[in-house]
């Protein structure tokens, strides 16, 4: 299980909400954290990207959104290149933000990979615990999911 | 002025390219885009830029050890990091390498414009 306090998993929600805030100026609004229950599906939209985390803290971060989603952000961008490479490398760029941000929380002893991407989930996606926190986000009218999946390394 | 960008993101290096054209930076010419700090170096080597965008974590070799050897093959290079990493020890490690100064992810448009105009600035 994640062990995480719930101002840590704060870190992760004001992030996602900074990070479009920022770049759209139009904040993403979280509808809830919860942590998932056991059984249940992780929700998973059409590309995910995915950070190990190691160091201190063990696990990953994954956001998965939808393609809507995405090239909405990119034209935002003034990013004209909508192909399904770009729309990878973007959501992979994003859970890569998102976890380098936190670092200003967590320190530098939080080390995180470059980012894995993929169109749906992620093959593998089991980091070993059983019930990471399920962060549902909404930004204009689309929803997305960012799974903070990280406990402190022993 | 010769301009590297360098991020293992095409989105995030297509919007610099883009960004690098604004009017506010005049005589900006990008001579090659690198997607870790292997490639960068190589280009480097090739083209000599005045002006390098380098993002921290990248695969192959990171943007710390590409800014250290960036600066030992030119010591009048200017590095601007650009990075998602937000922890204060990061940033003072890429500045004691030798950038010039950091500007954290996201950034807005206008963000990126100032802090090369302020890091190019005779």
């Amino acid at each position: 299980m994640s062990d995480l306090k719930e101002e840590e998993i704060k870190v992760f929600t004001d992030a996602v909400a900074h990070y479009f805030g920022q770049l759209t100026r139009e904040p993403a609004a979280v509808r809830g954290a919860y942590l998932e229950r056991e059984g249940e599906a992780t929700p998973v939209y059409d590309f995910s990207g995915r950070i190990m985390v190691t160091g201190q803290y063990r696990g990953s971060v994954t956001l998965s959104a939808p393609r809507a989603m995405i090239r909405h952000l990119l034209v935002a961008l003034h990013e004209t290149d909508q192909s399904e490479d770009n729309l990878r490398d973007t959501v992979g760029e994003l859970a890569n933000t998102l976890a380098g941000n936190a670092r200003k929380y967590f320190g530098e002893n939080m080390e995180i990979s470059v980012p894995v991407t993929a169109a749906g989930a992620i093959p593998g996606s089991d980091t070993g615990r059983d019930r990471p926190y399920v962060i549902m986000v909404n930004w204009k009218t689309y929803n997305a999911s960012l799974v903070v999946d990280i406990e402190r390394a022993s | 002025m010769k301009l590297l960008i360098v991020d293992d993101s095409n989105v995030i290096r297509q919007r610099i390219a883009r960004l690098a054209a604004d009017a506010r930076l005049p005589n900006m010419d990008i001579v090659g885009q690198a997607r870790n700090g292997a490639e960068a170096l190589l280009m480097f080597q090739r083209e000599k830029p005045d002006v390098v965008t380098m993002d921290l974590t990248m695969p192959e070799l990171g943007g710390v050890e590409a800014t250290e050897q960036m600066v030992a093959l030119k010591n009048d290079v200017v590095i601007l990091v650009v990075s998602a990493l937000s922890d204060k020890p990061t940033a003072l490690r890429a500045l004691k390498k030798g950038a010039q100064g950091f500007l954290y992810k996201p950034f807005t448009d206008d963000q990126l414009v100032t802090a090369l105009q302020e890091v190019v600035r005779p």
